[in-house]
């Protein structure tokens, strides 16, 4: 299958010229060329695949946004090349962004003023999407997305999941066969959460969208994505199954006991204890060293116990644990 | 360019629609803006009868200038609102430029149907006025060419005074500032447009035929115009070459436009 998506080497620095304050502050910024350079995006290069949905991680400042603007076409890359089908982002732009649609979760792309309503009337004409397509549209999204309460509110006072769920049916309206979700979950309840959640899978599943997603909710990517890529300081870390990920590095598992009496020292071969606190006790073992069954098979033999949990790793502690000690640097 | 045409039609229909929701508040406003901007010119006729002319021009002859820029200014600043720092400026600071540019329509287009100050109907109702006062006042030699110069002039000048929108509103991409002397160009232009250059010191003279060319969009046309003497010596073609030099300063200000824009680097989150 063809790539609908290529990015070779691409990198992007952003240039942070002086600011200078007070009176002829600004004349003095524009002649002041003195900057320093930020390697926001460094030598990345991927491919996607029509009908993915991949997610895009890594911790703050780590170039996801960058990319993404990069895709759409918003900025220019510094250096590398990219191609989305047989397009050149930024030098194609007008003809290529008709294909394209974007949410960028922190801002809206509405009209600010507008009644939604009539942002999204102005949306029929900008992308001359024929009548009969966009009615058939909104009258979907608006049924899965739940926009009737607020359709006549102008953007600026729409909740944050309102927007967000305006937005999502904006960004969808003229078709796109390929969409970009710039944490589209950001600040929302779990609730509203759940409904993006739901309207994004729609979107990949009966309609076939390729959709590039960031989030920083582990919990989107566990429910949303099969391939993740992770980013930090602009480079690429690792790309491949999330699955995978998890069992690679998430293999450790954690055991809470409560003892029905109190033991001086309720230690165990091949488990560790990590927290104690009077007869309530967790150890964490890896899952290639002990099973579970036998881990507690052991320990029942030597000690009373009243209850117990086996949980795995949480999904969230693993991406911590992988972003804070550059588990993917080697 | 008929798509791009619509759609800022239909951009600026909202605006307008928006901005008429209190007509009579809206008309009231217009004009005592018209008046209060009316006061200066009284104020300046008042003083100048006093001397009978200024510089060898009559009242009716310096009406005639004061009101064409006036007028065009106020057309500029209408058409052009999208361009001023108050909408511009903020566009550029938060990245909401970004939402311009995910659009597949010229970026051009949608920035001026971002704005649209129909409040500046107060200027252009002043201009207008006092061009009527000025041709009732003036004794013009009216030929077929004096006639159709005269909207051939406004249409150069609000390309010009434009262009310095533009050129102001580019700049913003790296000062993110307000460039405030380039205020001396717009609306210091503007003023010096409205009398007639030779009675300013050499220096000013100099800046706003050089640096800003503004006089070849008043002064020397209207010398052709009213058939003055040019105390300045310049060869008659200069009369003409306001189109010419419109029209260029449009072109180049339209080119470091899109050269900014290149440049934009948007803003984080
Ligand atoms: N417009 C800009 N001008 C200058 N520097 C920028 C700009 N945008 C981003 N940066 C810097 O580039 C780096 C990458 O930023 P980017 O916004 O791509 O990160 P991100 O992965 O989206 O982070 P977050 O999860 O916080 O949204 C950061 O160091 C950031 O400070
Ligand atoms: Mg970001």
């Amino acid at each position: 299958m063809e790539a609908i998506i290529k990015a070779d080497r691409l990198s992007k620095d952003y240039k942070i010229y002086k600011d200078h304050k007070g009176y002829l502050g600004a004349l003095r910024n524009l002649f002041d060329r003195r900057f320093t350079l930020v390697h926001a995006v460094n030598d990345v290069s991927f491919r996607i695949y029509p009908g993915e949905l991949i997610g895009y991680i890594g911790p703050n400042g780590a170039g996801k946004s960058t990319t993404i603007k990069m895709l759409t076409g918003l900025l220019v890359p510094t250096s590398g090349e990219v191609q989305v089908n047989e397009f050149i982002p930024w030098k194609d732009r007008k003809d290529y962004v008709k294909h394209i649609g974007a949410v960028f979760g922190q801002r809206t792309t509405l009209w600010w003023d507008l009644p939604v309503r009539d942002s999204l009337e102005l949306l029929k004409h900008i992308y001359e999407i024929p009548s009969d397509r966009f009615k058939q549209n909104l009258d979907s999204f608006r049924a899965i997305l739940e926009l009737d309460a607020f359709m006549d509110t102008p953007v600026r006072s729409l909740s944050l999941g309102q927007r967000m769920r305006a937005d999502l049916c904006a960004a969808l309206l003229h078709d796109p066969k390929l969409i970009f979700l710039d944490e589209p979950t950001i600040g929302l309840d779990v609730v509203a959460k759940q409904r993006v959640r739901e309207f994004i899978q729609f979107i990949n599943a009966k309609r076939g969208t390729t959709i590039l997603l960031t989030t920083h909710d582990t919990a989107d990517i566990a429910k949303l994505c099969k391939r993740i890529m992770i980013i930090d300081h602009g480079k690429i870390l690792y790309d491949g199954e999330f699955d995978e990920l998890i069992k690679y590095y998430g293999g450790s598992r954690v055991l809470s006991v409560e003892f029905a009496e109190f033991y001086q020292d309720p230690t165990i071969d091949q488990a560790k204890i990590i927290q104690r606190d009077g007869v309530n006790v967790i150890y964490s073992f890896k899952r290639e060293d002990i099973s579970a069954s036998k881990l507690i098979h052991q320990l029942s033999e030597k000690y009373r116990i009243r209850d117990l949990e086996v949980q795995d790793q949480a999904i969230e502690d693993v991406i911590r644990d992988i972003y804070e000690n550059q588990l993917l640097y080697n | 360019m008929r798509r791009n045409l619509s759609l800022l039609f239909r951009l600026l229909r909202i605006q307008i629609r928006s901005q008429l929701q209190y007509p009579a508040s809206f008309v009231m406003e217009v004009l005592s803006q018209a008046m209060i901007l009316g006061f200066f010119f009284v104020a300046f006729a008042v003083t100048l009868s006093q001397f009978g002319d200024i510089g060898g021009w009559t009242l009716g002859e310096v009406a005639l200038l004061w009101g064409l820029a006036e007028f065009s200014f106020g057309m500029m600043d209408m058409i052009f609102s999208g361009f001023d720092y108050d909408a511009f400026g903020p566009l550029v600071i938060k990245g909401t430029f970004d939402q311009l540019l995910l659009r597949p329509v010229n970026i051009t287009m949608q920035v001026l149907g971002s704005r649209f100050v129909l409040r500046r109907l107060g200027k252009i109702i002043e201009g207008l006025i006092i061009f009527i006062i000025g041709l009732s006042l003036a004794n013009v030699d009216w030929t077929l060419g004096r006639i159709l110069y005269i909207p051939v002039l406004i249409f150069c000048q609000v390309l010009f005074f434009g262009s310095l929108f533009i050129f102001g509103a580019t700049t913003t991409f790296w000062t993110k500032e307000r460039l405030e002397i380039l205020n001396v160009f717009t609306y210091g232009g503007s003023e010096i447009m409205s009398y007639p250059m030779h009675i300013f010191p050499r220096a000013i003279r100099l800046l706003f035929s050089f640096v800003v060319p503004a006089i070849f969009l008043s002064y020397f046309p209207m010398v052709y115009i009213l058939d003055k003497p040019n105390p300045l010596n310049m060869p008659v073609f200069t009369s003409f070459l306001a189109p010419f030099i419109a029209i260029s300063m449009f072109w180049l200000s339209l080119k470091f436009w899109r050269f900014g824009i290149k440049n934009y680097q948007s803003t984080g989150s």
